[in-house]
C-alpha cells in the first residue's frame, strides 16, 4: 500500500497522540502501555510526513497546528498522573519513613523478593 | 519515665507491624509480574491514642488508605478548579470575541471602509455636495460603530461584575452549607455515609468556584480555605467572601479610567492577587485584566479607545490644517464628550457638509490634498492602516479565545482523568495501589520521551509550515 500523502500523515499522527489522550485518560498501567504504542505510531507518521518532504499546501498548517494541540494535551496529561502518584509516593513515604535531614520525605523503599508457591 | 518507656516501646511495636505489613506491599510488587503470583495482604494494626494510659497512638493502615483517598479527592477538586476558570474564560471571551467582526462586514471595519471609500470618493469631486453629504454620513457610521462596541464592550464588563457576585453568593451558600454538615458531624454523625457523601459532592462544587483545600479535623469537622489561606468554613462558622471595587488613585496616569473590581474576605482582606483560579479567578481577571485591555484602566486608555482618539485625532489634524472652498479655515469632524472614554463618547461634530477643507494650503496648493489625504491614512504609531491595526485588536481576542477553547478540552479530559485515578485507588489495598504505581512509572518514562520528542517535532514542522 502506498504511504499516505502528506498532509494525511499529518492526520494520521494527530488520531493516535488523540488515542493516546483517551488512554491517558483511562489512566490504568494497561492503557498506559497502549498510550506508549499510540504516541510511537504518531512518531513514525510525524517522522514520515517530515521525511517526504510533501507539497505544503494550505491544509498543512491547520492540521500541524491541530496535531501540536493534542501533543500538549497529552503531555499536561501525563503530567497531571505523575503529579498525583508523585505526590502519593511522597506523602506515603513521610508517613512512613518520616523525613530525610534535609526535609524532603523519607523514600518509600521497595527491596524486591520474590514468592515461589507450590 | 514509666510514660515515655511506654511511648517509645508502643512506637517500636507500631514500626514493626508497619514495616512487616511494607514488606508484604513490596513483596506484592516485586512479584507483579509474576504469572500467577496471588498478591498477599495484611492489615495494619490500629494502636490506641491514649496518653493517660501510656498508649502513644502511631501509624495505622487504615489512616494511610483514608489519606490515599482523601488525595484523590484533592486531585479531582484541583483539576475541577481549573476546568471552572476553563470553562468561563471560554464564556467571557465568547461574548467578547462576538463584539469584534473581522470580516468587514459590518461593525468598526466595515464602517471605517465606508468611510475610507467616501474620502476617496470626495477627492475625486472636492467640490461636490453629495461626496461632501456622504463623508459626513460615512463619519457618523464609524463614531456610531466605535459607539456600539465600547458599549458592548461595557454591557459584557458589567455582566462580568454581575457574574462575579453569582458566583461569590454560590461559594457563600456552600460554604454556609459546609458549615452545617460540620455542625452535624459535632453532634456525633460522624460515621453518616450520607453526610459524607454530602461533604464531597458539596466541596466538588466549591473547587469549581475557586482553589479550595480542605481538611478534616480530629473531631471529624472539615475546615476549608480559599487559596490555601482564607478561611471559608470552619467548624460550625462560614466565612462569607464579598466584592468590592477599586478606583484608579488620583496620581495613577488614567485617574478617571473604570474602577477594578476586588474579592474581599469576611475581615474585608482584599484577596484578589491570590484568587487566581477557578471560575472566580477567570471573572477577576476578565474584569481586571482582559476588558482593561480595551475599555482602558488606571494604567491605560485601553486599545478600542487608543484606536478611535488616533484616528479621531488624525481626521481632525487634516482637516483643520486645510481650507474650505471659500478660504475658510477647516474645521473638525469629530469630537468626544469624554477623554477617558473616546470609544463611547465619539460622535460628529457639528461640521456643515460645505465646511469640510479639502484644499490642502501647500505652497503648492492642491484642491484635493486634504481629501486625498484623508484616503490613505494611516496609524502613525504602528504605520498600519486603521482597519488592519483594528483587525490586529480583534485577532488578539480571537486567539485567546482559541487558546481557552483548547484549554477547555484539555481540562475536561483532565478532570476525567483525575476521577478515573480516583475510581482506581479508592477502596483497593495499599499494595494494589503500590502495583499500579510501579508500572506507571515504567510506563511514564517511556511516554515522557515520546512526548518531548513529538513536541519538538510538531514545533519545528509548524515553524517549518509557516516559513515556508
Amino acid at each position: 500500500m502506498d504511504a499516505a500523502p502528506g498532509a494525511e500523515r499529518l492526520a494520521i499522527a494527530r488520531s493516535e497522540v488523540h488515542r493516546a489522550c483517551d488512554l491517558l485518560v483511562a489512566s490504568t498501567p494497561e492503557a498506559l502501555q497502549d498510550s506508549q504504542n499510540a504516541l510511537a505510531d504518531a512518531l513514525a507518521a510525524l517522522q514520515e510526513f517530515r521525511r517526504s518532504q510533501p507539497p505544503l499546501n494550505s491544509a498543512a498548517a491547520p492540521l500541524a497546528k491541530a496535531l501540536r494541540t493534542e501533543v500538549i494535551r497529552a503531555g499536561r496529561l501525563l503530567q497531571n498522573l505523575a503529579g498525583f502518584y508523585q505526590g502519593w509516593e511522597r506523602i506515603l513515604g513521610a508517613m512512613s519513613g518520616g523525613y530525610t535531614a534535609s526535609g524532603a520525605p523519607a523514600a518509600v523503599s521497595r527491596q524486591g523478593r520474590l514468592c515461589c508457591r507450590g | 519515665m514509666a510514660t515515655i518507656t511506654s511511648s517509645l516501646m508502643s512506637a517500636s511495636g507500631a514500626l514493626d507491624a508497619f514495616t512487616e505489613a511494607l514488606s508484604v506491599v513490596e513483596n506484592n510488587v516485586a512479584n507483579a509480574s509474576t504469572p500467577d503470583y496471588a498478591s498477599q495482604s495484611e492489615d495494619f494494626v490500629p494502636l490506641e491514642l491514649n496518653p493517660s494510659q501510656g498508649l502513644p497512638g502511631g501509624v495505622k493502615a487504615g489512616q494511610l488508605i483514608s489519606s490515599r483517598d482523601e488525595y484523590a479527592e484533592q486531585a479531582v477538586q484541583q483539576q475541577t478548579t481549573l476546568l471552572g476558570q476553563a470553562q468561563q474564560d471560554v464564556n467571557s471571551l465568547t461574548s467578547i470575541q462576538s463584539l469584534f467582526d473581522i470580516s468587514g462586514n459590518s461593525g468598526i471595519p466595515a464602517a471605517l471602509n465606508n468611510l475610507f471609500s467616501a474620502f476617496s470618493a470626495w477627492g475625486q469631486t472636492p467640490d461636490s455636495s453629495v461626496a461632501q453629504q456622504n463623508v459626513i454620513q460615512q463619519a457618523t457610521a464609524v463614531a456610531n460603530a466605535f459607539q456600539q462596541t465600547a458599549t458592548g464592550l461595557e454591557t459584557a464588563a458589567y455582566d462580568t461584575r454581575q457574574q462575579l457576585q453569582a458566583t461569590v453568593d454560590q461559594v457563600n451558600q456552600f460554604a454556609s452549607q459546609m458549615a452545617g454538615f460540620n455542625q452535624q458531624i459535632m453532634n456525633g454523625n460522624r460515621a453518616d455515609p450520607a453526610l459524607d457523601a454530602e461533604v464531597h459532592s458539596t466541596l466538588d462544587q466549591l473547587s469549581n468556584d475557586g482553589s479550595i483545600s480542605a481538611t478534616q479535623q480530629s473531631d471529624g469537622t472539615w475546615t476549608v480555605l480559599l487559596n490555601g489561606q482564607t478561611p471559608l468554613v470552619m467548624e460550625s462558622q462560614a466565612y462569607a467572601l464579598s466584592v468590592g471595587t477599586v478606583a484608579p488613585s488620583a496620581n495613577s496616569p488614567n485617574p478617571n479610567g473604570p474602577a477594578h473590581l476586588s474579592l474581599l474576605s469576611s475581615d474585608g482582606t482584599d484577596i484578589t492577587a491570590d484568587t487566581t483560579a477557578g471560575q472566580l479567578g477567570s471573572l477577576l481577571n476578565t474584569a481586571n485584566v482582559v476588558m482593561p485591555q480595551y475599555l482602558g484602566d488606571e494604567t491605560q486608555d485601553g486599545s478600542l479607545n487608543t484606536l478611535a482618539e488616533s484616528f479621531a485625532q488624525n481626521v481632525n489634524t487634516l482637516l483643520t490644517n486645510g481650507l474650505q472652498s471659500n478660504g475658510a479655515a477647516g474645521v473638525p469632524l469629530f469630537s468626544w464628550t469624554n477623554t477617558t472614554n473616546v470609544a463611547q463618547t465619539l460622535q460628529v461634530s457639528s461640521i456643515t457638509p460645505s465646511q469640510l477643507a479639502a484644499i490642502s494650503p501647500g505652497p503648492p496648493q492642491v484642491s484635493n490634498g486634504v481629501a486625498l489625504a484623508l484616503s490613505q491614512l494611516a496609524d502613525p504609531t504602528t504605520g498600519l492602516s486603521y482597519t488592519q491595526s483594528y483587525a490586529n485588536m480583534a485577532s488578539n481576542v480571537g486567539s485567546l479565545l482559541d487558546t481557552a477553547n483548547a484549554n477547555l478540552q484539555t481540562q475536561q479530559a483532565a478532570v476525567a482523568q483525575a476521577q478515573n485515578v480516583r475510581q482506581q485507588v479508592s477502596g483497593v489495598s495499599l499494595d494494589q495501589e503500590a502495583t499500579i504505581l510501579l508500572q506507571f512509572q515504567q510506563a511514564y518514562e517511556a511516554n515522557s520521551r515520546l512526548v518531548n520528542i513529538l513536541d519538538q517535532l510538531t514545533e519545528d514542522t509548524m515553524n517549518m509550515l509557516i516559513t515556508s
